[in-house]
């Protein structure tokens, strides 16, 4: 008999515990986390999509045209979805969650080759990618990196077919150098420690390496390539299919959200600031540095999809191993959303600070 | 109880593994109530030991990337002054608490089932066995293709990686439950549920608690691949986050502190659960 109320006893002490732990940590969850019990503007009865984005300058006009748009209408067309890795963000799209994304350009286009529904409605940026090396290394030249170790993003990565074009046009391949892949958070600390060679990524994890003082410049993608793509805006066809104003309505806010940062550099200062702190949670110098030094190192107009400029990017891709060449530009572009760059608007918002 | 025989050697491991009584409870009772000194000063001592070390590492290293205590402190005093330090442990304690308490509904009765029918274990043991050892993070593209972003796909993780220590930890207690108990049982006129429930669950309990304690402790192990899956809160996300962050390894660690002291208080709670009689029962009973 005692034994069996002492067994209850553990079973109601266990039931009772977990219950309650469980109950607490939900609730508090809910309320800390997820905002479930704050007063929140009611819902527009109008689609609503997420968009998946990295914390690089390359993706720099989602948080832009998000912030903004809060900050005129007190809500945004979209929810922003930060991802910290090119392999989550694609799955992320591929399960339907983020129906547009940010997106690196081969990587749209290697989806489309199996298949994926994705259409390259709208560029991210130009330029703002560079090679870094260590300011103390015997690398100067393009060819002093045969038989060095150079970290690149990803297997999509539009940095690998810039060393590709870079390589090539001094009689190289890739075979010369030792291509690894690296998260780009990572590629300061492995460049500072020695791991590799040289770091190339998009900013602003380049421009990080300039400032704590151990990197320097051996390129910048604005004067080996001008006009280089790294990321584009990408939407599911379904969405274009079934949503199709909320789709112009989305490029036609990056649009002018890239013209607002190309416009003034005080319009950039206060981006580096309000996307600092409130969307990819870093230090606002890095940003100001990058957005500012030189104020042409990424630019964010011209972004209207280029068929010569991806026929480039697919011989490339080709020729490296990276594409199969089987899809074109008519098959992973939508130009119909996006207006021509002298028809773009600015974003109708001044800082507060001014 | 009978049959699988191909998987005793798995199963003898986790059978294996921490039968000791409570030695808190033990000390505990032979000793009286007074405070443990030693039990208190050693390991802070041995703490600060650590500390010291750490920092002097630092100091002799001369790189100024990985931070000292003191940074790792200062780190910790800005989280809680952002409000976040709180916020983080909450969003992963949910996660992990979710997880494992689905894994623990999941896992125990299923390990008891299969080490009491033997034809049970023979069918699905194999496929537990190629589950296993699958790590969480190979899981992370199935958990979003299935789950988008939401909690659900870092929980689904968790809950992965610890319904099967609990599952063969439930399973190897009944395989290794002495026979007398269920014969004594039977001569006294108890079967189905009652032997069951009366018997055999109270006679593993001790071996289910150490796997669920193993179990835990994987559950809070995974909570940093867990959360790089595009959630925006815990502090497997502000490990993830603080890399983006740029110079910021004092929030790395002070992730890594924070993930470590957590697990230490969750493991001290599950050990209160041997200073039942009941479970001590189980323990006395071990040769």
């Amino acid at each position: 008999m005692t034994r069996t109320a002492h067994f209850f006893s553990l079973r109601r002490t266990v039931w009772a515990f977990a219950i309650v732990w469980l109950g607490a940590v939900t609730m508090l969850h809910a309320w800390m986390n997820l905002g479930l019990f704050a007063h929140t503007a009611s819902s527009r009865s109008q689609y609503r999509f997420r968009i998946g984005f990295l914390p690089v300058t390359c993706h720099l006009t989602c948080p832009v045209t998000d912030f903004i748009n809060k900050q005129q209408t007190g809500t945004s067309m979209f929810d922003p979805v930060r991802f910290n890795g090119w392999p989550e963000l694609k799955e992320a799209y591929l399960s339907g969650y983020t129906p547009a994304t940010f997106i690196l350009a081969p990587m749209a286009i290697a989806l489309r080759e199996q298949g994926v529904k994705i259409k390259i409605v709208y560029l991210g940026h130009r330029d703002g990618s560079a090679l870094m090396v260590r300011k103390d290394s015997s690398i100067y030249h393009i060819e002093d990196l045969r038989g060095k170790t150079i970290a690149v993003p990803g297997r999509y990565a539009d940095q690998r077919l810039l060393i590709y074009r870079e390589l090539k046009t001094r009689g190289m391949s890739l075979d010369d150098v030792k291509i690894v892949e690296m998260p780009p958070p990572d590629m300061p600390t492995a460049l500072y420690s020695r791991a590799v060679d040289a770091v190339t990524s998009g900013e602003p994890f380049m421009g990080q390496t300039e400032l704590d003082g151990y990197g320097r410049c051996l390129y910048q993608a604005k004067d080996v390539w001008p006009g280089f793509i790294s990321c584009v805006l990408a939407v599911s066809e379904d969405m274009i299919r079934d949503h199709r104003p909320q789709v112009q309505e989305l490029v036609d806010g990056i649009a002018a959200s890239g013209k607002w940062l190309d416009t003034s550099m005080a319009h950039r200062m206060d981006a580096a600031q309000f996307v600092s702190t409130l969307y990819y949670n870093q230090n606002p110098r890095l940003l100001t540095y990058v957005l500012s030094t030189p104020p042409d190192r990424v630019k964010y107009s011209n972004l209207k999809p280029n068929r010569a400029n991806f026929e480039e990017i697919e011989r490339l891709g080709k020729e490296c191993g990276m594409l199969e060449g089987t899809a074109h530009f008519d098959d992973y572009t939508d130009t119909s959303f996006a207006p021509d760059d002298d028809k773009v608007v600015e974003q109708n918002y001044e800082p507060k600070t001014q | 109880m009978n049959g699988a025989t191909d998987t005793e050697s798995t199963d003898a491991t986790v059978g294996a593994m921490p039968a000791a009584p409570p030695a808190t409870a033990v000390r505990a009772s032979s000793r009286g109530k007074g405070v443990d000194w030693p039990g208190i000063a050693l390991p802070c001592g041995v703490g600060l030991l650590f500390l010291i070390v750490w920092d002097l590492a630092v100091s002799f290293s001369g790189s100024d990337l990985f931070p000292k205590p003191i940074e790792v402190a200062r780190a910790i005093v800005e989280l809680i002054q952002h409000g976040l330090l709180l916020k983080y442990i909450v969003a992963s304690l949910f996660r992990v608490s979710w997880g494992f308490a689905l894994a623990a509904i999941v896992g125990v009765p299923a390990g008891l089932l299969l080490g009491w029918y033997g034809r049970a274990a023979q069918a699905f043991n194999p496929m537990i066995q190629i589950f296993r050892p699958i790590s969480p993070i190979a899981w992370i593209p199935v958990a979003i293709l299935w789950f988008g972003v939401s909690d659900a796909a870092p929980i689904f993780l968790i809950f992965l990686a610890s319904v099967f220590p609990i599952t063969v930890s439930a399973m190897a207690a009944v395989r290794n439950m002495q026979p007398v108990y269920v014969r004594a049982a039977q001569n006294f006129g108890l079967s189905g549920w009652e032997l069951f429930s009366q018997v055999i669950f109270r006679a593993c309990l001790p071996q289910i608690i150490t796997g669920l304690r193993i179990a835990l402790g994987i559950a809070w192990l995974v909570v940093v691949a867990a959360e790089m899956i595009a959630v925006n809160s815990g502090l497997g996300f502000l490990i993830i986050d603080a890399r983006n962050a740029g110079k910021r390894y004092d929030l790395v660690v002070a992730g890594m502190l924070m993930i470590g002291l957590i697990g230490l208080i969750l493991d001290l709670l599950v050990r209160k659960l041997e200073n039942f009689d009941e479970v001590r029962w189980g323990y006395a009973n071990r040769s």
